[in-house]
């Protein structure tokens, strides 16, 4: 039971992660709250399903489609509505508030759309799972788990060894002096949102393939994914995987101990607790957060 | 007559309550995403108090006041040291997790069933209309509420909470306890949501989780901004315009699974729009920075 609470957790970790981790991206970018990446991964998620399910194209198809199509969102936000709210030097908070804004349409239109009932794009037939140290695995979360891995290696590369990935770490620091230097931020910025968009978009239409999708699902993933990147020290890509996999496992453990409809409360106290006691999470360090 | 008062007491319950969030987005420069939880926590207690301990509806909405602003140090404390950004963050778990409590603990909210049979405001005398009782007792909080923020906003108090919002530094270096200040105007502010949510409670007799979402606590924003943050009659007015609107919208004849949503899609492209082409809002006049 055990090992298989653990095994959960690790699952939900690895979707948790991407989440956090192309959020932080955003945020340490932008400094500003891109609320709007809820909306986005739930619309990534409703592509991937509109495109394989009434549309039968196949799911390979479907996916990629839906990434980028997820990623072109993202730029787009960027670039109609954020931009211009930067070129004015508008505080984080006229930025934050814009993208609740975008938040709102987004969720509501899907909702509109596709109506608020569960849809499913999982395969119909449940296949048994395999067994590891214990714990059942079904190959669709085994699939997600390699897909995750494949999708961080994939970041670390573009962050940390190619120019692209210097740009957004130069930005990160210190946007001014990245401009000074000779590089456009705002380029920069429009990848940022590219990328981090596609991470969001990839890392909901994984879980679709396990769960149902509801208009709302963002909401959960975004609150999440930030948390986890709260607690996992936001200007460390490291931290924001190890926050995500110890928020996996606290609310699959919260569900060992409690009835189930308290897996939230437990995040939120986890929460506070990191506020008051390491708000800068287990990697962040120092007096001020780091940036990438 | 019904209708034109229905209207009347709604545009004075989100009124009040756009006023109470202004004190922290437009005042303080606080944004928090916890209003409906708030408003939520002032109309469960209203109910739970008056349908099972039988306790006169002034009571309850004292209590309600009261537990708000108590729980809202629980959000405040740890948060509001640190960036604004963490409180924002704080503020948006919470508006989850006091929705996650709303639907299921069902032993105190029955869950999504919800409350009924909550005792309505009756104006003692009255031969007009029935909800004439509570049409008045809704402007008179929506005035009340008003004055309240008018009050401290020109006070000693709010001149602290304006220099926050402009330079938070600037106001420690004058020896100014800014986290005090934070903190109190944060459960003020929480108090006056619980009043609005007590008479919200009151009038529609009926409480359920639906009604204290994450997305009504986007609405009540949108309504601040829209109308103009930290300004006279800002929230006053964008509370007005977003509760009319839907009424307008009800006369186009959608259909109603879509009404609701074409309605929200609105209200975030109002959103979208006032914060990127007109900062200081319809009646604003101090654009937001």
């Amino acid at each position: 039971m055990l090992r298989q609470l653990f095994m959960n957790g690790i699952i939900t970790g690895s979707i948790y992660a991407l989440v956090a981790a192309s959020f932080a991206l955003i945020y340490q970018t932008t400094r500003f709250f891109h609320f709007a990446h809820g909306g986005i991964y739930t619309a990534g998620a409703y592509f991937a399903y509109m495109l394989s399910v009434p549309f039968g194209l196949p799911k390979a198809a479907a996916v990629a489609i839906a990434v980028i199509a997820g990623a072109g969102m993202g730029v787009f936000c960027d670039y109609a509505v954020y931009r211009p709210l930067r070129k004015r030097r508008a505080s984080a908070m006229a930025l934050l508030l814009a993208s609740l804004g975008v938040l709102v349409v987004l969720q509501n239109t899907i909702s509109m759309f596709f109506g608020d009932d569960l849809k499913t794009m999982r395969s119909r037939h449940v296949a048994e799972g395999i067994s590891i140290l214990g714990a059942n695995i079904t190959m669709v979360q085994l699939g997600i788990l390699g897909a995750t891995s494949v999708a961080f290696f994939a970041l670390w590369l573009v962050l940390y060894r190619t120019s692209l990935g210097l740009q957004v770490r130069a930005v990160a620091n210190d946007a001014e002096l990245a401009r000074i230097a000779g590089t456009s931020p705002d380029k920069t910025i429009t990848w940022v949102f590219a990328i981090g968009s596609a991470l969001a978009a990839g890392a909901a239409i994984l879980i679709s393939f396990d769960t149902d999708l509801t208009p709302n699902m963002g909401f959960q993933a975004l609150l999440m994914g930030m948390i986890a990147a709260i607690v996992g020290g936001i200007g460390s890509l490291w931290g924001t995987v190890l926050g995500a996999f110890f928020l996996g496992l606290v609310r699959q453990l919260a569900v060992w101990k409690l009835p189930g409809q308290w897996q939230d409360a437990i995040v939120f106290l986890v929460l506070i607790t990191f506020l008051l006691f390491r708000p800068n999470g287990f990697l962040g360090g120092g007096r001020r957060p780091r940036s990438f | 007559m019904e209708y034109a008062l229905h209207i009347v007491v709604l545009a004075g319950i989100f009124s009040a309550l756009s006023i109470s969030l202004d004190l922290l987005v437009g005042h303080s420069g606080l944004l928090s995403l916890a209003q409906a939880a708030f408003f939520g926590i002032g109309a469960y207690a209203s109910a739970i108090i008056t349908t099972q301990a039988g306790q006169p509806p002034i009571a309850a909405m004292l209590v309600g006041m009261a537990v708000s602003a108590s729980i809202s140090l629980l959000v405040s404390l740890p948060s509001l040291r640190l960036r604004d950004d963490y409180f924002v963050l704080a503020t948006f778990a919470f508006q989850m997790i006091a929705f996650s409590i709303f639907n299921n603990w069902t032993g105190l909210t029955k869950g999504s069933l919800g409350i009924s049979g909550i005792p309505s405001l009756a104006l003692p005398g009255n031969r007009g209309p029935a909800s004439l009782g509570i049409t008045m007792a809704s402007v008179l909080m929506a005035l009340f509420v008003w004055s309240l923020s008018r009050r401290i906003s020109r006070d000693a108090f709010g001149r602290v909470l304006h220099g926050i919002r402009e330079d938070e530094v600037f106001v420690k270096s004058l020896g100014k306890n800014t986290m005090y200040f934070k903190v109190v105007i944060f459960a003020f502010s929480s108090a006056l949501a619980a009043l609005a949510g007590s008479l919200y409670a009151h009038y529609i007799t009926y409480v359920d989780p639906t009604s204290f979402t994450v997305m009504d606590s986007l609405l009540i924003i949108s309504m601040v901004i829209i109308g103009g943050a930290g300004s006279t009659y800002g929230p006053i007015a964008g509370a007005t315009c977003l509760v009319v609107i839907p009424e307008v919208l009800r006369f186009v004849g959608l259909p109603g699974a879509i009404a609701a949503n074409v309605r929200q899609i609105l209200y975030g492209l109002l959103l979208v729009l006032t914060v990127v082409m007109r900062p200081a809002g319809m009646v604003g006049t101090r654009p937001l920075q």
